[in-house]
């Protein structure tokens, strides 16, 4: 036997913690594009800020403010217009009852007595007329009745009537009645009640009502021209900045009001976007001149080598010696050309994978690998790392990073120096390699040039390599948020060495 | 058993478009010893390489009719079990990883050297025939546990450091053939770029100096302009 349970077995707690993302998804979602049903023709006739979905939606605003204050103003007038008529059926019926009264106590004579006494009454809003059952007038205000009485019980009618002037002449005047059949001799009697202030006042209000009522809707959609003409205007900023971009003009940036609103934010992110741009093309640019620099003389010393060679009789010796060198300088070119593609990629921000990784661990590895080609060079290589120093990055690229600085440590460290490796937690959140050599260092205005592609120091210019290597690492530390940072290292004024820094964002 | 399988001639597909490009590759693996056919584009390619049992595979990228990568997954998704090797203009890591992913073994950049290209192949035609599941390693009177990670050579223990031992490690898996300094940095390293300094050079003159020092006969040997090779 199963036990009952109160709770129906599809509602289990996992469907339940589900049900308010589920609920969310079944909300209605308000429209992400307004289509007016506009035909294309008139669409592409209309002002830019008609066409704006800003201004759709005022449209849309302003005509749900029509309908509701709409619909408030007809509740108004119509229960206004029944108050009235209620009210005034009940004061007729409080009248008939008193006049029914005195038929009941005093018959025909006292009825028309009553109705007499009544007319001659100043100040009473109601008009009588009495008639006995051939139709004959006994007592009224009226000729006659203005329709006919019913057959039994009454009925209700609505009349116009003139109503006689102090001054002689005669004003028509709007009425509504009861007639009732008379009981036991069948006379009729008409009670009827002047509706003309009645009618002005329900005249007033649908007036009323029908003038606020479009200018209530002209001026909401006024106001929402109003409103969507300004981001009308700034939208249309944003497209003559790209226009203007797109034409060429590519240090065009975006106004920004300081209002901080969506579209200030925009236009800062925008601006953000095409300074970026800028860069890459300056980057791309940079690429290009450095192929031309770089690579161009190479490549001319090579075809002048071989040129050299074809012109010239040469032992076998001799030719297999220039095609060996031939072969070193293509592949120097061929690094060279890798490098600047490298950077190139770096720059534009395609290349790295950012995943959390241990620099620590990696400065480690690079110290392992390294340590053994120091002592090879006759310096001493020393290393100190902080543990589990955790950045984003790549580490592919971190660790060629690392490699070039120990790289060009060795390279400028004389025979007896001594190498430093070491991280250690830096300022504000930051991670400090630091590769510390004995070399001469870098004087302090050649730092940001050394930084600069392509550029070696002169008397470095013997050197192996493709001067690439400090560029390639600013590259990696701009890619990773970081920096690289050169200065003087402990040595004395004349030879300091150089203390180069990766700076890079602790994860 | 271990001489003749090391000059076993290796029967390599070669799809390359480039007629020049594959013209070399075909030369230099043919000095290396191997049988070399050439496929032009990449369907013809994937229909050879499905057609024979090649012994490695060295794809362009960049190919006409079917792209390297796609000929690969192909391949391998038909169960094609032949290792192949990415030869590349798109040398990047990020595109090597891209190659390694779709099913390929190896992957080298171009430019290179055809040493390197030689030495590559050899690995790739040898990983077939290498015994899946080993728990000791041999080359000559040197022998490695890898279970107990215990180095010795005639009998004598060689005390080794973690890195030492997986770059020993590597060259006795690939012990007779030719293997680069790149492929050492990849492979007992596990990075891909290319230091100036030679730091490789150092680590297998340490690693010389323990295991052949008191030896008469050297096991490790450097192969000009290309490695190291360890004697089978």
């Amino acid at each position: 036997m199963k036990l009952p349970t109160n709770r129906p077995a599809w509602l289990t707690l996992e469907r339940l913690a589900k049900l308010p993302a589920k609920l969310a998804g079944r909300l209605p979602r308000f429209p992400d594009e307004i289509r007016l049903p506009i035909p294309e023709r008139v669409r592409k006739s209309m002002p830019v800020f008609m066409r704006t979905t800003t201004f759709k939606l005022a449209m849309l605003y302003s005509l749900m403010i029509a309908a509701f204050s709409g619909a408030l103003l007809a509740y108004l007038y119509y229960s206004t217009v029944y108050y009235i008529r209620v009210e005034s059926e009940r004061r007729i019926t409080v009248e008939f009852e008193q006049l029914a009264n005195a038929y009941y106590t005093g018959g025909m004579e006292r009825l028309s007595q009553s109705v007499f006494e009544r007319m001659t009454l100043s100040g009473s809003p109601f008009y009588y007329y009495l008639e006995d059952t051939s139709g004959r007038k006994i007592a009224g205000h009226f000729p006659r009745l203005p329709d006919d009485p019913p057959e039994s019980g009454m009925k209700t009618v609505y009349f116009d009537f003139e109503l006689p002037q102090s001054d002689g002449t005669k004003v028509l005047r709007p009425a509504a009645g009861r007639i009732v059949r008379l009981r036991d001799n069948g006379g009729s009697l008409m009670v009827a009640f002047d509706t003309a202030q009645q009618t002005v006042i329900v005249d007033r209000i649908q007036s009323a009502i029908l003038v606020a009522a479009p200018v209530a809707l002209i001026l909401s959609l006024l106001g929402g021209v109003l409103i969507t003409r300004g981001a009308a205007r700034r939208a249309e900023e944003l497209a003559k900045t790209a226009e203007a971009v797109i034409g060429g003009e590519l240090s065009r940036r975006v106004p920004v009001r300081g209002t901080g609103d969506e579209f200030d934010r925009l236009a800062q992110r925008i601006n953000a976007m095409l300074d970026q741009i800028g860069k890459l093309v300056e980057a791309s640019q940079n690429t290009g001149n450095a192929i031309a620099h770089d690579l161009r003389s190479p490549l001319t010393r090579l075809r002048n080598r071989l040129e050299l060679a074809l012109a010239s009789p040469m032992t076998e010796q001799d030719a297999s010696n220039t095609l060996g060198e031939t072969v070193e300088e293509v592949d120097r070119v061929l690094d060279t050309f890798n490098a600047i593609l490298r950077l190139a990629r770096l720059d534009a921000g395609t290349e790295g994978l950012r995943v959390r990784m241990d620099l620590s661990e990696v400065a480690e590895e690079l110290a392992e690998l390294f340590d053994p080609a120091c002592e090879e060079a006759g310096l001493t290589f020393r290393s100190q790392i902080t543990r589990n120093q955790l950045v984003l990055g790549d580490r592919e690229l971190i660790g060629q990073a690392i490699s070039n600085l120990i790289d060009n440590a060795i390279k400028y460290t004389p025979q007896g120096g001594s190498i430093s490796l070491s991280v250690t937690r830096g300022a504000e959140a930051m991670i400090d390699l630091t590769v510390l050599d004995t070399g001469p260092g870098i004087p302090e205005g050649d730092r940001s040039k050394v930084i600069q592609r392509f550029h070696r120091m002169d008397s470095a210019r013997t050197q192996p390599g493709s001067g690439l290597g400090l560029s390639l690492v600013q590259s990696v530390a701009e890619l990773h948020g970081g920096e690289l940072v050169l200065a003087d290292g402990n040595g004395p004024p004349d030879r300091p060495g150089l203390r180069a820094t990766l700076r890079l964002p602790r994860a | 058993m271990a001489d003749t399988l090391h000059h076993r001639a290796l029967k390599v597909l070669v799809i390359e478009d480039d007629n020049e490009m594959a013209s070399f590759i075909e030369k230099v693996l043919e000095d290396a010893g191997h049988e070399v056919e050439c496929a032009r584009d990449g369907a013809a390619g994937l229909a050879r390489a499905r057609a024979e049992d090649f012994d490695a595979l060295v794809v362009d990228r960049m190919l006409p009719e079917k792209d390297g990568l796609t000929l690969i997954r192909e391949f391998r998704d038909a169960g094609g079990t032949t290792p192949a090797l990415f030869l590349s203009a798109l040398g990047d890591v990020q595109n090597k990883v891209q190659g390694l992913k779709a099913g390929a073994e190896d992957y080298l950049g171009k430019p290179f050297v055809p040493a390197e290209l030689a030495a590559r192949v050899e690995a790739l035609g040898r990983r077939q025939t290498g015994e899946p599941q080993v728990t000791s390693l041999k080359a000559g009177d040197l022998e490695m546990n890898l279970l107990t990670r215990k180095v010795t050579r005639a009998g004598k223990k060689i005390d080794l450091q973690p890195r030492e031992f997986r770059l020993l490690e590597y060259l006795m898996r690939h012990a007779g053939q030719v293997v680069t300094r790149t492929m050492l940095l990849e492979k007992v390293w596990d990075y891909n770029f290319d230091p100036q300094t030679n730091v490789i050079d150092v680590h297998v003159s340490r690693l010389r100096s323990k295991i052949d020092k008191e030896f008469s006969e050297p096991l490790l040997q450097t192969v000009r302009g290309a490695g190291y090779r360890l004697q089978g």
